[in-house]
Order: C-alpha cells, then sequence, then structure tokens
C-alpha cells in the first residue's frame, strides 16, 4: 500500500463514545517535515527543522515565545509558504495536496477568533459550509462533545476565552480530525479550565487522532503530551519521548545515610561514580554509566557500616532537560 | 476543469457569508436607513410640502421627482454598497476569522468569489425595495404630472443596481486589498463623493475624464429623466465606451482584490 494512500477506516480505530477517528490515510507518521525552514528577510525564524510526529500520540512542540512554533505551524496549514524544505501531513505532501491533507486536519493557530455577532452554531456552520456536507451534519455532535451545546445559540461575544477555546476545538472537529494542530492552546486559560482542556487532548488521543500542541508551558507539555521536540531559536535541539527526554531511570540517584560526609567519599571513590555532591542529610550521586551500579554502592555503604535510609533513581523532569539543552546552547554560542 | 469547479464556491459557502452580513444588526439598519428609509422620508416630506402649500410645491411624484430619487438611491446606495462591500472583503479578516477558514484547505479564489454573490444578495434588494418605493410613489403622487412609462421606470431601476453593483465590487476588492473595513469605506467614499464629482468638473482634462467610472456611469443614465441626475457636466461618451471603462475598472479591481486575498500570509 502506497504512502498516503486513501484507504477504508479501519475498526481498530474505533474506540470510546462512538467519537472513534475514522483513518483515511495510511502513513507512519501524522506529519513529517524535512529542512524545513522559514526566513523573513535576514531572519531565520524556522531553521531547518526535521519533525517525526507519529500517530495517534500527543505531540508537544516546545518552546520559549519567538522561537518560531506559529511559524512553524502556519507553515504547515499553508497560511504562509516554506522558504525551503518538505512536509507531509498524514502522508500527503504539502502544498501539492494541501486541500486533500487539510480536508482531515483541524487547527487553532494563535487565539480561536469568531464572528462576534454569530451565535456558536452559525460561526461553525460558517466553517462547515467550507469543508462540506459531511462536516454541516458534525455540528451538533461537536457542539455536544465540547460541552457547549447549550450555549450554542448565544452570540460568541458573550462567551468566556474557556468557552471560545472549546468552540474551537469543536470547530476543530468539523474535519473529523486524524490530526488536531493546537497552537498555545492553553494560553489565558484559568486552572480549571487547563485541566478540562488536558482532558480534551488525552479523550481525542484515545480516539485514535494525533496532536500536535505547540506551548512555551513545560508543565502543560510534560503532563498532557506523550512525545516532544523541544525547539529553539526556530531549531529543533531534542526530540523524543517524554520518558526519552527527561532521561528516565538516569543518571542521577539520591542517598539518604546517617553519615553523609564518610559515604560522599566513599561513593566519590566507587568507579561508576562521576560525581557526589553532599546536600547536607543527603548526597547527589552521577553515575557513569546509569542505574546498574546501584546495587553495589548500597552494598558498599553498608559494609562500611553506613545506614542507608533512602536510596532512590531520579527522575529528572522536563523542565530541568529543557534548561540543561538551553543553557548548554548557550554556553556553546 | 477540476481546478476550476473546486475555486467556484457551493452555494453553501454564499450561503455562509450572506449570513455574516444580514445577522450584522448595525450593517442591516444602515443599509436600509440608506435606501428604504432615505426614499420614504424623501418622499414623505416632498408629499407633506405639496399637501401643506400646492403653490409652492409642486407633486412628489412624476418624472422628474423619480429621477431625483434614482439619483438619491444612486448616491446612497454607493454609500451602503462600500459599507457592504468593506463588510464582506475584510470581514473575516477583521475578525481573524479568514485564517480559519484557510485551514479548511478550501480554495482561497473559492472564498474570495463567493463573498461576490452573497453581498450582492444581501445589498440589491435593499436597493431594489427602495427604487420600487420611488417608482410607486412616482406614478401614486404624480397628480397632473405626466407619469414615468414601464420602460423608463425599469431603466431607471437596472442604472440605479448597476451604479451600485460596481461601487460594491469596488469597495469588495479594495476591503481584499487592504483588509480593513474601515480603510476601504474612506477610500470609496473619498473617490465617490469627492473625487469624481471633482474629476467631472476639470474640463482641460477632457476626454479623460472617460476613464473615471463614476463619469461613465452618468453618462449611462437614462435620457428620459432630463438631467435630474446629473452631477457634473455632461462628457458625452459611446456605450462600448462606457462598458468598457466600467468593465475595465471592475475586472482590474478584482483581479487586484482577489491576487492580494490568495496570496496574503494569514
Amino acid at each position: 500500500m502506497e504512502e498516503g494512500e486513501i484507504v477504508p477506516a479501519p475498526e481498530a480505530a474505533r474506540r470510546r463514545d462512538g467519537f472513534a477517528c475514522r483513518m483515511h490515510t495510511t502513513s507512519a507518521h501524522a506529519l513529517e517535515t524535512s529542512g524545513l525552514t522559514k526566513r523573513f528577510g535576514d531572519r531565520t525564524a524556522v531553521r531547518d527543522v526535521d519533525l517525526r510526529v507519529p500517530r495517534g500520540a500527543a505531540f508537544g512542540y516546545l518552546g520559549p515565545n519567538g522561537a518560531g512554533k506559529t511559524t512553524l505551524i502556519r507553515m504547515l496549514l499553508g497560511l504562509t509558504p516554506a522558504t525551503s524544505g518538505s512536509m507531509r501531513l498524514l502522508g500527503l505532501p504539502v502544498p501539492e495536496r494541501r486541500a486533500e491533507a487539510l480536508a482531515r486536519v483541524g487547527a487553532i493557530v494563535e487565539a480561536p477568533c469568531f464572528h462576534g455577532h454569530l451565535t456558536g452554531r452559525e460561526n461553525l456552520r460558517v466553517v462547515a459550509a467550507a469543508r462540506g456536507r459531511e462536516a454541516v451534519a458534525r455540528i451538533d455532535g461537536a457542539l455536544e462533545q465540547v460541552g457547549l451545546s447549550a450555549r450554542a445559540d448565544d452570540r460568541v461575544a458573550t462567551y468566556s476565552l474557556g468557552m471560545r477555546q472549546r468552540l474551537g476545538i469543536a470547530r476543530c472537529l468539523l474535519a473529523d480530525p486524524e490530526l488536531l494542530i493546537l497552537d498555545e492552546p492553553m494560553n489565558g486559560l484559568d486552572p480549571a479550565g487547563i485541566q478540562e482542556f488536558r482532558g480534551f487532548v488525552r479523550s481525542f488521543v484515545e480516539q485514535g487522532r494525533t496532536i500536535v500542541l505547540s506551548s512555551h508551558l513545560l508543565d502543560e507539555v510534560e503532563k498532557t503530551c506523550d512525545h516532544v521536540a523541544i525547539v529553539d531559536r526556530g531549531s529543533v535541539v531534542a526530540q523524543g519521548s517524554i520518558a526519552e527526554l527527561r532521561g528516565d531511570g538516569g543518571h542521577v540517584v539520591l542517598v539518604e545515610v546517617d553519615e553523609p560526609a564518610r559515604a560522599r567519599s566513599l561513593l566519590a571513590a566507587h568507579p561508576a561514580v562521576a560525581r557526589a555532591l553532599d546536600h547536607g542529610s543527603a548526597i547527589t550521586v552521577e553515575l557513569r554509566d546509569g542505574v546498574a551500579a546501584v546495587p553495589d554502592l548500597n552494598r558498599r555503604l553498608v559494609e562500611a557500616g553506613i545506614a542507608v535510609l533512602r536510596l532512590e533513581p531520579q527522575q529528572a523532569s522536563l523542565e530541568q532537560r529543557f534548561l540543561e539543552i538551553t543553557t548548554r546552547l548557550e554556553n556553546a554560542a | 476543469m477540476t481546478a476550476l469547479t473546486f475555486a467556484l464556491p457551493s452555494p453553501r459557502l454564499v450561503g455562509a457569508d450572506l449570513l455574516k452580513l444580514r445577522k450584522r444588526r448595525g450593517l442591516v439598519a444602515v443599509v436600509s436607513l440608506l435606501t428604504i428609509g432615505a426614499v420614504t422620508l424623501t418622499y414623505a416630506i416632498m408629499e407633506l410640502l405639496h399637501v401643506s402649500d400646492p403653490a409652492k410645491h409642486g407633486p412628489a411624484g412624476g418624472i422628474e421627482k423619480l429621477g431625483h430619487g434614482t439619483f438619491l438611491i444612486a448616491a446612497l446606495g454607493s454609500v451602503a454598497a462600500a459599507l457592504v462591500g468593506s463588510s464582506a472583503g475584510a470581514g473575516d479578516l477583521d475578525t481573524g476569522v479568514y485564517r480559519d477558514l484557510v485551514v479548511t484547505g478550501r480554495s482561497r479564489v473559492s472564498l474570495y468569489l463567493s463573498r461576490i454573490p452573497a453581498g450582492l444578495g444581501f445589498l440589491l434588494p435593499f436597493v431594489a425595495a427602495a427604487y420600487a418605493l420611488a417608482a410607486v410613489a412616482a406614478t401614486v403622487f404624480a397628480a397632473a404630472l405626466p407619469q414615468p412609462g414601464v420602460r423608463l421606470m425599469a431603466l431607471g431601476g437596472l442604472w440605479a443596481l448597476l451604479e451600485v453593483t460596481f461601487y460594491f465590487l469596488l469597495s469588495l476588492a479594495i476591503a481584499c486589498l487592504v483588509g480593513s473595513r474601515s480603510y476601504t469605506i474612506g477610500i470609496v467614499l473619498a473617490f465617490r463623493l469627492a473625487l469624481t464629482p471633482l474629476l467631472a468638473a476639470v474640463s482641460p482634462l477632457g476626454v479623460v475624464r472617460e476613464l473615471v467610472p463614476g463619469v461613465a456611469l452618468q453618462d449611462l443614465q437614462p435620457a428620459g429623466f432630463g438631467d435630474s441626475l446629473r452631477e457634473g457636466p455632461h462628457v458625452g461618451m459611446s456605450v462600448a465606451a462606457i462598458a468598457a471603462v466600467l468593465v475595465v475598472w471592475t475586472i482590474l479591481a478584482l483581479l487586484a482584490g482577489g491576487f492580494r486575498d490568495t496570496t496574503r500570509d494569514v
């Protein structure tokens, strides 16, 4: 089967609530870019970006403000042309087969915008008219799924930001999208709104959809996404699953003992230990080759008569990794 | 063929654009006022003046008064056209919704073209209703004056519709070009109400004035109304020249607006 070929919906994709996503295209990746670059005059906003977004996952595009996240999304959606490089959405080359690809893509770019003088339902009618007959039939279901049925006939000018965000998602659902691209979707939302939004994202992933979510909020990406690409000054500097990037089962072990000073000297002398830092009652031990040496460290401490109160491999947060990567780049620059 | 079909706006898309316009309560109110309201008020005042002092004020009806009414509809109708054209052309951009329409994958040409029938479908019924009112008033209040014939009434109506249609298309194109409703209204009104009469009055310009669409439209006015529609001096153009000027202006404006609309970064 050729990549990008249109095929009937696999039943496996049908999951809960009858809102399963119907797969129309086959491709290992929902989104791929290669050498994607965008220049505005002398300034390079997006530099040589290679992305691979696996299907059926939530993918975070994480970076500080001004890193080129929105520009990348605008290129993917055909809102601005790329200077160089190639893109594939749902296996289809863009911009060559843009219309075909976007028919199965829902997107919110920056803030969700609507005609304030129209009702929520009318706003969806406007976009559904551009999408086609099937989209019109999905309006009620989409409103229901985001919990806006009761306010659907009120003018959007009276909606809160959270409601507009939900209406934006309902608008995406009109396409029955295989891929949702959401640009900074949590901006301006209160904690309840953020939690609700996270719930939407996870439920869409359960339905078999792929979510690409750009954000500068590390914590939110970590909580919401399965995979992440870290972008800095237009370039992707790291990419992989959240677990990979955090370095789960990593190289740092926290040790709590009754004699920290003696334990630190003993641990620092061990060939597997790169560094041992004393923090009062606890010692942070950086290992050279993973956590395989931990049992041996424990045995040596016990044999030396030191009481081990705690011995725990540390899970680095995405924030730590992000700061490590960006700091390293800054130092190198 | 496929590309052309895809570019053509579907009736549903036209309906959506029409919905955006007719749900703007302010726009509906102002357009009603500029067309039906203005005609109703004008004829009501003329008839009241006639009834109060028949010796000083002639009847509100008749051919000449229909000419005045037609002039009024064309002038205020072109103001309404600027409002509707700018809303139709730049409404989606102003609100930021254009981006969301583009990401549906729908051809931008199709999104652009759908605004034309939608805008005309919104605007022309107001103009037609206003003219129908004027025609009825011209007949009913004619008293001893000669009543306008059906042919003259039809020509007057078509002329008013043509003028309003032209300024609507111009406004739509300019709105797509500049991407702003307010700038468009300013540009079109300055062009229609200030620049056109000024250029028409500058006789040293001679035949060059024929290139001004307002001058061409004036030369196309039905002869049966005499000079009641005239805003400036008669330039004297052939129908072919008038048609050429209007068609070229319309096509160039729509092409420029369409090109900008379909290629802009959003």
